[in-house]
């Protein structure tokens, strides 16, 4: 298990559970990253940035900050 | 003949306007919902002897009350009760869009389903059963294209057929056991406080109430019932009751997502994922994203400019028009004074800024539409988030140099109100193009040996005062602790020329209609300052006296003349006008191009030339963006140097130029962040900021100047 931000551009994983946080975790839920759904890292911003994810079948940004909130199961 | 309300409801980017224009098309109206900066579109449609009237409702993922779009939203289908909800949805991407329409499906209201943005569907080979769906869902599915126009006419033949049969069909598709949970909230509810049951539609109570997220007090008997529920639910389910909920919701979505799509090829190529490796590229980003900035800035000040030149002109004859009618009439010199600098020069205000606006709009709409400026937020967020602000605020601050008013509209693209008001508040300090000239020819009196050096300064501390204007508000104004960026990279899609010629054009009727009458009236009041008593010598004028009171609060900054008050005064109409103010107070001649009598024949000889000359340099402008056409320098006068050289010194001089960086921005600007951020309030406290800041900072600059200059 592992958060969000250290998935690797190009990893998939498994969204576990989502925590701290509390404030943004309805946002992501409504955005569909729910327990039990993919996500894939597609790429990363320079200088430390937000990070760019695939899930469903769309793209968001996110930073890193609320990346680390989201534990996922990485895929191999 | 009779009236439909059509509330257009779907997540941001699915085409919501864009369908809106390709049914109405020139009809539609752009405004602002009450008491936020969000934009409201409106258009109304007459078709079959029925008068549909559309609103495009902000784009949201949820109707969960939290952001200003959320708000308004909910606010506008819970209280205004619209006769249809049209749910727009992009087809390419349902898991997402349908978990909204789970959620319309609670607000009971009659709903029909764009099936938006069908074209690319089809391309790339995403097949959906709409029939099945439509039964599945309660509600009548249509395939439609913005862009290619298919499906307008079923669509609007299923809103009239809903309308004429108003039947509303509630599926309760969650599990049997959270539906029982939710009869139960119904019942308590009418036991304990049933006037709930008029105000909400029963579904979105139940689960409102369950989530706790319901606007509206709840008596506390009721409270204590809900929360022996939730603990019920809890110890069911392992989970809190909003998990819960989301799960049901997306259960639904998701079955219903199954049943109906088909994706015929699994391994197309997304074009979106590949041109984001270039556009969001880790090094080559920010290069191409400066460059694209680069070009959006040239093009929008330097196209526009010809056709500035040329309605200058064309005022010029209409004015010398006027004149020459007046005088046949033997009208009094004050009134010909008044309606050719008064009411002829307000109306050339508003006007200058018509072309730089709609260009502006063009490049933002393109800019929105193709899906780019999120890239920009993205690329940009690491900059700005230190101050509170995301990556979008870099495109308006940046305009702002070459003028704050298409700046402050560039703020359109911003969503969050916050982000969006401090923008506003720090691009007046951004140094723009008027002000350029009045340092120019400052700079050319006092400090001939480091023109550069100085005008530089200049900049930076307007940049550095907007950055430590941005840094408080948010601290004891805001208040702000953390904040969050989670946005969409929405797929890039090719606007059509339809909606960005629609969408540039109906912002900037907009200006013309509300700015406008604004600025008028302002300028026509200005003429009443600076001319009466009329005839009366340049220093008894109504502006003179009052500036001969004010003058002592710039004492201490250096320039506690009457004179350069004067000419500050005038700069709140426009900054440009400062120099040819001060051409007129301190050489007394009015510094002014001979007005030459134009016959009827001439005149518009000279407007058409003048309109010819006006696109052979919209060419010439074009070709300079990149570098080709050198500009001349610009010359200044001569009589006007020397006496500016008596009357200031080098560091009052410079002092001075401090304060017209900073202080209270031009009458258009001040109205723009009006009609902007649609508050008064805000208005009044950009002016207060921006003349307070300038005060103090012209203060510590002469205090620390006067001993080295
Ligand atoms: N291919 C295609 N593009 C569309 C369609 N509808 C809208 N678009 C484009 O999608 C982008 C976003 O549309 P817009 O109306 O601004 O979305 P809104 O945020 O829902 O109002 C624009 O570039 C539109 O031109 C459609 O049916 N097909
Ligand atoms: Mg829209």
């Amino acid at each position: 298990m592992k958060s969000l931000r250290d998935l690797k551009p190009g990893k998939k994983g498994k969204v576990a559970y989502i925590t701290g946080c509390e404030d943004i975790k309805q946002k992501l839920y409504d955005l569909g990253i729910i327990p039990g759904e993919t996500v894939e890292v597609l790429q990363d911003a320079p200088f430390g940035g937000p990070i760019k994810i695939k899930v469903h079948d769309y793209c968001l940004a996110l930073r890193k900050k609320e990346a680390s909130c989201i534990m996922v199961e990485e895929e191999r | 003949m009779k009236d439909i309300v059509v509330a257009l409801v779907g997540n941001p980017n699915v085409g919501k306007s864009a369908l809106l224009n390709a049914i109405s098309g020139a009809e539609v109206k752009v405004g602002n919902w009450p008491g936020v900066t969000v934009e409201k579109l409106e258009a109304t449609f007459i078709y079959k002897n029925y008068k549909i009237h559309f609103v495009d409702l902000p784009g949201v993922y949820s109707l969960r009350n939290q952001t200003a779009e959320e708000k308004v939203t909910i606010d506008f289908l819970l209280k205004e009760k619209p006769d249809i909800i049209l749910n727009v949805v992009d087809s390419t991407n349902l898991k997402r869009n349908l978990y909204l329409t789970v959620q319309l499906l609670e607000l009971e209201l009659p709903m029909v389903i764009a099936l938006n943005i069908w074209d690319e569907a089809v391309e790339k080979g995403i097949v959906v059963d709409y029939e099945k769906m439509s039964k599945l869902l309660c509600v009548p599915v249509i395939p439609t294209s913005a862009k290619d126009k298919t499906g307008l006419n079923e669509l609007l033949d299923k809103l009239i057929d809903v309308y004429e049969n108003k039947k509303f069909v509630q599926c309760e598709h969650f599990e049997t056991q959270i539906e029982e949970y939710l009869k139960k909230v119904i019942n308590l509810v009418s036991e304990y406080q049933p006037i709930l049951l008029d105000l909400f539609p029963k579904r979105y109570l139940a689960v409102s109430l369950l989530e706790g997220t319901l606007n509206e007090p709840i008596t506390s008997s009721l409270e204590e019932k809900l929360k022996q529920i939730r603990e019920e639910i809890k110890s069911l389910y392992k989970k809190d009751i909003k998990t819960v909920i989301v799960e049901e919701r997306y259960g639904v979505v998701l079955s219903i997502y199954h049943q109906t799509v088909k994706k015929q090829r699994e391994d197309v190529v997304d074009s979106s994922i590949t041109l984001d490796k270039i556009f969001l590229h880790k090094y080559l980003g920010i290069p191409i994203f400066l460059l694209l900035v680069w070009i959006v800035f040239e093009i929008t000040f330097k196209i526009s400019s010809p056709y500035v030149e040329w309605l200058d002109k064309v005022l010029g004859v209409v004015s010398s028009w006027t004149l020459s009618l007046l005088d046949m009439a033997n009208t009094p010199d004050m009134l010909k004074s008044f309606v050719a600098e008064g009411v002829l020069g307000g109306v050339g205000f508003v006007l200058v800024f018509v072309p730089v606006l709609f260009t502006l709009y063009i490049m933002i709409a393109i800019l929105e539409g193709s899906g780019y400026i999120s890239r920009a937020a993205f690329l940009m967020d690491r900059f700005f988030s230190s101050v509170g602000l995301s990556g979008k605020s870099f495109i308006p601050l940046l305009l702002g140099f070459g003028c704050n008013v298409p700046a402050v509209y560039a703020t359109k693209t911003i969503e969050n109100e916050r982000e969006k008001i401090l923008t506003t508040l720090m691009i007046p300090f951004m140094s723009c193009g008027a002000r350029l000239t009045v340092f120019a020819f400052f700079v050319s009196v006092f400090f001939t040996s480091n023109k550069g050096l100085v005008i530089f300064s200049l900049y930076l501390i307007g940049i550095g005062v907007a950055v430590l204007v941005a840094v408080l508000l948010n601290k004891f104004y805001f208040k702000t602790k953390s904040q969050f960026f989670i946005m969409e990279l929405p797929p890039y899609r090719l606007p059509t020329f339809k909606y960005v010629i629609n969408t540039a054009w109906v912002r900037v009727k907009a200006f013309i209609v509300e700015a406008g009458t604004f600025i008028f009236a302002m300028s026509v009041l200005v003429w009443f300052l600076t001319n009466i008593p009329y005839g009366a010598k340049k220093d008894e004028t109504i502006l003179a006296n009052v500036s001969k009171k004010v003058a002592v609060i710039f004492q201490p900054l250096g320039f506690g003349t009457w004179e350069a008050t004067a000419s500050l005064f005038s700069g709140f109409v426009a900054k440009e006008v400062v120099l040819s103010t001060m051409g007129n107070i301190y050489v007394g001649e009015k510094i002014q191009e001979e007005k030459k009598e134009t016959s009827f024949t001439e005149g518009i000889k000279e407007i058409a030339t003048g309109f010819i000359d006006a696109n052979i340099n919209l060419v010439k402008n074009f070709v300079s963006i990149f570098g080709f056409v050198k500009k001349e320098e610009e010359e200044f006068d001569k009589s006007l140097a020397d006496a500016i050289r008596s009357a200031f010194n080098p560091a009052s001089a410079y002092s001075f130029l401090v304060f017209l960086l900073l202080y209270t921005p031009c009458l258009a600007t001040v109205f723009a962040i009006k009609q902007e951020l649609n508050s008064y309030k805000w208005m009044f406290l950009s002016i207060a900021i921006n003349f307070t800041a300038a005060w103090i900072v012209s203060f510590i600059v002469y205090n620390v100047v006067k001993d080295f200059l």
